[in-house]
């Protein structure tokens, strides 16, 4: 999941939010929300599905998902039905959506024979084949897909390479198998084994499919002068509003568009450090081993598929909900979680003191609606929240390094970066294959400066990251006072 | 020997709309022609924002900017060169 590519899909995506973001937040929602699909997609504009009617009626369904609600279940009501029904909204039910206009319906047979087959004389994969599904019709080797079993033994042993295997980009992204096809073909996603890692969102060429959004609620909140809110900035924030855009100005420039304060999610960290090192030290004593919590995704991952392990996970919530509860415990203001993640936003339906959770594209979105250009913004408001423990917990390593700064060099610590990694690295633990203390668990590759919403490469984030760690005030989190 | 400027904003409702791409492609151009080409980043191009990514090449101002349009808008240029 490194460079995020800003494709079409992403660039209507953006156009959309941007203009229901300016809607909402100049008053004009009510009237304007139906209007949306026809100003982005114009009848002479660039097409890429079969006709602006349905490149408009897609859009009219990731609306409706930008509301909180799940397209599927809301087809015969149109975007300002839903918005009427402001506080209904089901995205804490599933976060992750198929938009079923949008998917392609890919074929789904998985092993084809291409016309590089020259219907050779030793036929290996006839005679591969365990359940006789292979036949030669008219020159060419055939698969009966009525018989055949997906155990690819003839794409394996056919010498030219001819039989290709067909895999949906979504399944083929997904780690947990969670992605399967309904009765039209349409793509799938069984609930039961999904953990929310966003990486089908990002695979699926078509953009079928797709996060819910707070952006919507956030707005509203925005304009609204009773609610005060606070905005808590994911570690790996640095570099993510463009390269050259400091820190110091983001700052300033989120509370210039009416946000009231804005925190590291760092010092969360910090406390998290804390608890989850003092956890650390009690499981070693009692010769046990601990499992990382602050990904939720990796948590999901062995509640659903290792829920033996789930005594293993450590009891402490994630550096999200830690600073939210902190700043709940001292103000009345409304929390937003800005981060590079969309399983933050399953997790947060969890916790109360968690209002809304945002990615950086989505905030984006919002500052671009709110007319401001942060490479022309020169004012500067100073960031000191998270000691450089706190910030390192933006890459994978990051916060096992700094278990072992607090705990000493004598813990067994793996990682697991990224869901395939750690799936195989929870076996080995079932099996009793390793040996450990200490595992943490990242679902995305590289980390959160991975993580499917980022805006940046992950190595350039994380050397943004490293630069900014390093300017920190207190270099370890038990240095840091403001964990009291 | 006249050389081709090419300004891409990077102001934030074109870097949404992936003017960071823009720019990584064109150093890779720029690479190939060397001091032929002469690459610079803007804050905002006369307020075009809502036709973002926007790009000026000598002068002149390109709008919804994509990969393949700019790389074939340098190129003719290069060509006559």
């Amino acid at each position: 999941m490194a460079a995020n590519t800003v494709s079409e899909i992403v660039k209507i995506k953006r156009k959309i939010y941007i203009e229901l973001a300016k809607q909402v937040l100049n008053n004009k929602i009510d009237e304007r929300i139906d209007k949306i699909p026809n100003k982005i997609a114009k009848e002479d504009g660039d097409r890429y599905r079969c006709c602006v009617h349905k490149e408009r009626a897609i859009m009219g369904e990731r609306i409706k998902l930008a509301l909180g609600f799940d397209p599927q279940s809301h087809k015969d009501e149109t975007p300002a039905d839903l918005l009427k029904r402001e506080g209904e909204e089901d995205c804490c039910s599933n976060i992750v959506n198929v938009i079923e206009l949008a998917c392609d319906s890919c074929p789904i047979d998985k092993y084809t024979v291409t016309d590089s087959c020259r219907n050779c004389v030793a036929h290996k994969c006839v005679n591969v084949c365990p359940v006789d599904a292979i036949v030669t019709i008219q020159n060419k080797a055939f698969i009966d897909q009525k018989k055949c079993i997906e155990c690819g033994r003839c794409s394996q042993v056919c010498p030219y390479g001819a039989i290709h295997e067909n895999i949906r980009p979504c399944v083929r992204a997904c780690s947990v198998d969670a992605l399967t096809s309904n009765s039209e073909r349409k793509a799938k996603i069984d609930y039961s084994k999904c953990v929310d890692c966003g990486s089908c969102i990002q695979a699926c060429p078509f953009g079928a499919i797709s996060d819910s959004t707070d952006l919507v609620n956030v707005c509203r909140t925005i304009i609204d002068q009773d609610k005060k809110m606070t905005v808590l900035l994911a570690p790996s924030f640095v570099g993510q509003f463009g390269a050259k855009i400091q820190p110091e100005v983001i700052k300033s420039a989120l509370k210039e568009i009416d946000f009231d304060d804005v925190v590291e999610v760092g010092l969360g960290a910090d406390m998290v450090a804390l608890e989850e090192g003092d956890e650390l030290k009690e499981k070693i004593a009692e010769d046990d081993f601990l499992l990382s919590s602050c990904c939720p995704s990796f948590k999901k991952t062995i509640d659903k598929h290792f829920p033996i392990l789930n005594q293993k996970v450590s009891k402490t919530v994630s550096p999200m909900v830690k600073i939210a509860q902190k700043i709940k415990e001292t103000t009345d203001h409304k929390t937003v979680f800005i981060g590079p993640c969309v399983s933050k936003k399953a997790e947060s339906c969890n916790y109360s003191s968690v209002d809304y959770v945002l990615t950086f594209e989505e905030l984006l979105c919002i500052i671009v609606a709110s007319n401001m250009n942060l490479a022309n913004y020169e004012q500067k408001e100073k960031m000191n929240d998270s000691s450089a423990h706190g910030r390192q917990f933006a890459y994978s390593g990051g916060l096992s390094a700094v278990m072992l700064d607090l705990l000493g060099d004598k813990i067994d610590v793996i990682k697991g970066d990224g869901l395939d990694q750690c799936m195989d690295l929870l076996e080995k633990i079932m099996e009793d294959e390793i040996k450990l203390d200490f595992m943490e668990g990242m679902a995305c590759q590289g980390g959160c400066a991975g993580g499917p919403a980022n805006l940046n490469k992950t190595q350039v984030t994380k050397k943004l990251v490293e630069i900014f760690a390093k300017k920190a005030e207190n270099k370890k989190a038990d240095q840091n006072e403001k964990t009291a | 020997m006249s050389n081709i400027k090419v300004e891409i904003c990077i102001g934030t409702p074109c870097y949404l709309m992936g003017a960071r791409e823009l720019i990584d492609e064109m150093q890779k151009i720029k690479k190939e022609y060397k001091d032929k080409i002469e690459l610079k980043s803007l804050h905002c191009i006369e307020e075009r924002c809502e036709k973002a990514p926007i790009v000026k090449v000598n002068g002149e101002i390109y709008e919804e900017v994509t990969y393949d349009k700019l790389q074939k808008v340098v190129k003719e240029k290069l060509a006559r060169l």
